[in-house]
């Protein structure tokens, strides 16, 4: 046994100060006696006369020694250092992850963690070292490498839990590059082990100790969530739903539907252990509108219980068809749901007033900044070479991508097409041998598809798949519906929008209430709020308007709380939950707690004697 | 003949006894005890030679017709017992409830009671004497003066009335010296006989000297240690400064209910010393709490050591 602070023995001193005051008279009650003769006879007969005995007989003395000797054993902190190796360097991650906050550890598994890691800032032997990095949706060091256990302590507490996922490979990641080449060093991850794939530290020999908290996987969880124009109805909306239950117990519970905190529908849900339940609500609306899915079950892990979505009311498309004359592409591009479309024969400007532009063989004098569906057009800012293929059979289509769904390419043939070299921000749609044929890909801010041949040297147009690709591509391109997406964002991730005008200040108001003011450079094109850590529903104010943008986690690795008792990395490495505990072990705390009980007993014997 | 200090169906039951003594009176008073002396009375005692003078009525004449000689036939002289009740007023004695002078009083009243019963004189010595209380009316410490003063001699059934009223006139006051007076009253007694010690014995001086004395002047002794609930089991706790109501003296203690079986041995000891005392010297000891009752004393404590029959 040693001891982290030998100097409070001083404090041994005080002990001749408690004999000090039982020489101090007491204050006696005085009470007249018939006679005083027996009393002297008693006090004869039970005092010794000497004084030393006298104080050897006073148990409420030596009570009251013990009690000094043993918070002063306490002060001087005695611990057994022989329980771990000392490590130079230890690295402390926190999970801060939405899954952290479930309440089948009491308080919740991140407040345990938090104990458990202070517990091994208490075990810190002098010299050693500590870093506290907190891993949620970004990492963020809480505290560089210190050996001062106030400032570690201080970290930690400062720590708190948010409602997004784990990005446990950036902070690994970091923690990898602070403890290599440090001999002896070591990571402890304080988790529930509900984190992604971790492959890419496998075989790197990672000093990584997990320290595994939670018991149970009771929850269940929204885990997507979208909303669009009901295909059947299109003065509907059709909110899509996916609700699992991840614990091991079929689970009845209620799903909600709010629009604009206003309940419209509630559905009974009876989920059976480890399914997933797809739901879809219909509603109306008349306005853009926040939709709210909330399930009314009591689950370790509250964060998941309730989702929201932005909804936009659908408004007309505004296309610009440049073109020689293309009846069916124009005819396909009428067809598609909402379109306003208007056909030109060539651009003199940005088309800056459009969603977007189909540019058909034509290659304008200026490029339009907007959406572009550009077929049969060679333009060397989206890929460089172009070539000229002959008859190219279709090998290939992907037929996954949103583009091309319920759109094959069976029997189409092409006369002629360019080919390109698939760029680096587009990914190719079809294929021949030779080349792409379709691309499609986001340029910087700007959405392109590329069609390498005129429609109208293929049989393609006559072909079923044209129209639905046509449709499709309006869809795509429609940059209202990648602004529905962008008011979407997952917690943690940043809330990004583009800046129409120069504004000086923005202003958040989070879900709990708290406002954000946001000072805006007036050089920048883009508004990135970075503060999404709680989940729900965020105003953001900037001159006079105002957008609404929901945050959720509708994630299902993190709504699936059941305890790992392991964490992969790769195929070959896995760690396993440790079972070690924190080092030196301080006793000060058992010393204190018998000093307690000695004080109580104390107090007992003191009003035993007296009553 | 009803009284303050004893229910009628009480001295009901003492006219029944008789103080019983073990030596033979020497009272020179005539009384219904047997003595020494030679008398009048029906018990035949001796017989003597006639001398000239004699009564004749007491000359045996059947013993002149045998011997021709006279004989005066002598008979036993009857004597009363004077019985000597030593009571303690001290200021220690007002104490415990009920109070210990309350009880004492009480047993005072029945000895003397059926020793008026028996035609034997009866003298209560109360000590310490009466003390001049400044706040006391003048007329009641005169009365108790004059209470004392009956108390020294009573004689007669007919005096027991007054007896009572004499002894519900005393007061509990001053510091008791307890072998003074016993010391004092064996010298004063004309003739021993009875002498009743009633009293607590907490007296710092002891009891020796004064129990000695009155063995030394031929009395035949009782005692009764008369003892307060409180004095058997404190309910005092706590840090105590405690003054002797006697002496004024200070004694501080730390009691609590732990030490109550301590306490009460040392009461144990110091009641078995003087019992010891008592017992060797053919002292009647008798050891009351003032919370029991009269009778449990008197008709069957009292009846069984042959104090009365």
């Amino acid at each position: 046994m040693n001891f982290l602070a030998p100097a409070a023995f001083a404090f041994a001193a005080a002990i001749p100060v408690v004999v000090v005051f039982y020489l101090l008279k007491r204050k006696r009650v005085v009470r007249l006696v018939s006679s005083t003769l027996l009393w002297q006879q008693f006090l004869a007969e039970t005092q010794a006369s000497s004084p030393f005995q006298k104080l050897r007989k006073n148990w409420l003395l030596i009570l009251q020694i013990i009690l000094l000797l043993l918070a002063v054993l306490a002060l001087a902190r005695p611990y057994f250092a022989a329980r771990t190796l000392p490590a130079q360097l230890r690295v402390v991650i926190l999970d801060t992850s939405a899954s952290m906050q479930a309440t089948d550890e009491t308080p919740s598994r991140f407040e345990k963690a938090r104990a458990e890691a202070l517990k091994w800032v208490d075990g810190l032997a002098n010299n050693d070292q500590m870093v506290v990095l907190v891993a949620g949706a970004n990492t963020e060091v809480k505290q560089s490498a210190t050996s001062e256990k106030a400032a570690l302590r201080r970290a930690l507490q400062a720590c708190a839990c948010s409602d997004g996922p784990t990005r446990l490979v950036a902070a690994l990641r970091m923690a990898e590059s602070l403890v290599r080449d440090q001999r002896g060093a070591e990571i402890h991850l304080f988790s529930d082990g509900a984190v992604p794939d971790l492959s890419e530290f496998d075989n790197k020999a990672l000093p990584l100790i997990f320290h595994r908290v939670g018991k149970d996987s009771n929850n269940v969880g929204i885990t997507a969530l979208d909303v669009r124009a009901n295909p059947e109805d299109a003065h509907q909306r059709a909110i899509y739903a996916s609700v699992a239950n991840f614990s091991s117990n079929n689970v009845q519970t209620e799903l909600e539907l709010h629009l604009d905190g206003r309940l419209v529908e509630t559905r009974p849900l009876n989920i059976p252990a480890g399914e997933t339940s797809p739901q879809v609500f219909l509603a109306s609306q008349a306005n853009d509108a926040v939709f709210t899915l909330r399930l009314t079950v009591k689950d370790d892990l509250a964060a998941d219980n309730e989702a929201s979505i932005v909804s936009l009311l659908p408004k007309p498309v505004k296309t610009l068809l440049v073109t020689k004359g293309n009846r069916l592409l124009e005819k396909a591009l009428r067809a598609a749901s909402n379109v306003q479309l208007a056909v030109a024969s060539d651009m003199t400007d940005p088309a800056t007033d459009f969603d977007f532009v189909v540019l058909d063989g034509i290659s304008p004098s200026v490029w339009p900044k907007g959406n572009v569906l550009a077929i049969h057009v060679v333009n060397t800012n989206w890929t460089p070479e172009f070539t000229q293929i002959d008859g190219p059979p279709i090998v290939d289509w992907r037929a996954a991508h949103p583009l091309l769904r319920y759109a094959g390419f069976d029997n189409v043939q092409i006369a002629e097409s360019f080919g390109a070299k698939c760029p680096s921000w587009a990914v190719s749609l079809v294929d021949s041998p030779q080349a792409p044929l379709i691309l499609a890909g986001d340029l910087g801010r700007q959405r392109i598809i590329w069609i390498g041949f005129d429609v109208l040297e293929s049989n393609w147009p006559l072909r079923v798949s044209f129209p639905i690709f046509v449709a499709n591509a309006v869809e795509w391109l429609n940059p209202a519906n990648a602004k529905g997406g962008q008011l979407l964002v997952k917690a943690g991730e940043a809330f990004r929008m583009g800046l129409g005008r120069a504004e000086k200040e923005a202003q958040v108001t989070l879900p709990d209430g708290q406002v954000k003011k946001l000072p805006i450079d007036s050089t920048a094109n883009e508004l990135v709020f970075g503060e999404t850590y709680k989940q729900g529903i965020y105003h953001l104010r900037m001159g006079t308007n105002e957008t609404v943008f929901c945050v959720d986690l509708l994630d299902a690795v993190e709504s699936n709380i059941k305890p790992r008792d392991e964490l992969r990395l790769g195929d070959y490495t896995r760690i396993a939950a440790t079972t070690r505990q924190r080092t030196n072990m301080e006793l000060w705390r058992s010393i204190a707690g018998a000093g307690l009980l000695v004080l109580l007993f104390e107090w007992w014997y003191y009003h035993r004697r007296t009553a | 003949m009803p009284s303050s200090l004893l229910s009628a169906e009480l001295l009901r039951r003492l006219e029944q006894f008789q103080l019983l003594a073990a030596r033979r009176a020497k009272s020179s008073a005539k009384g219904e005890r047997r003595s020494r002396a030679r008398g009048q009375s029906v018990e035949f005692a001796d017989y003597r030679t006639y001398v000239h003078g004699d009564d004749f009525r007491y000359l045996d004449w059947s013993l002149y017709g045998r011997l021709e000689r006279l004989f005066l036939k002598l008979y036993e002289e009857e004597r009363e017992l004077p019985v000597r009740i030593f009571l303690d007023v001290s200021e220690s004695m007002s104490f415990g409830t009920p109070r210990k002078f309350d009880f004492a009083r009480q047993v005072a009243a029945a000895l003397g009671y059926v020793a008026l019963c028996g035609f034997d004189r009866v003298s209560v010595i109360a000590f310490p004497a009466a003390s001049g209380d400044p706040n006391l009316d003048s007329t009641v410490l005169a009365r108790e003066l004059a209470a004392r003063a009956a108390l020294r001699s009573v004689r007669g059934r007919k005096s027991a009335m007054q007896f009572f009223e004499n002894l519900a006139a005393l007061r509990a006051g001053g510091a008791a010296n307890l072998n003074d007076a016993l010391r004092r009253g064996a010298l004063e007694a004309r003739q021993a006989g009875l002498a009743v010690v009633i009293s607590d014995f907490l007296d710092p001086a002891g009891y020796e000297p004064g129990l000695n004395a009155l063995i030394g002047r031929g009395f035949q002794i009782d005692v009764i240690q008369v003892l307060s609930p409180e004095e058997l089991a404190p309910t005092n706790f706590g840090d105590l400064r405690l003054v002797d109501s006697e002496t004024g003296a200070t004694q501080e203690v730390t009691f609590g209910r732990h030490r109550m079986r301590a306490y009460q041995q040392t009461v144990q000891n110091f009641v078995q010393r003087l019992r010891e005392h008592c017992r060797t010297r053919g002292i009647n000891f008798f050891n009351v709490s003032s919370d029991v009752s009269l009778e449990q004393l008197l008709l069957k404590q009292l009846r069984k050591a042959q104090v009365w029959g």
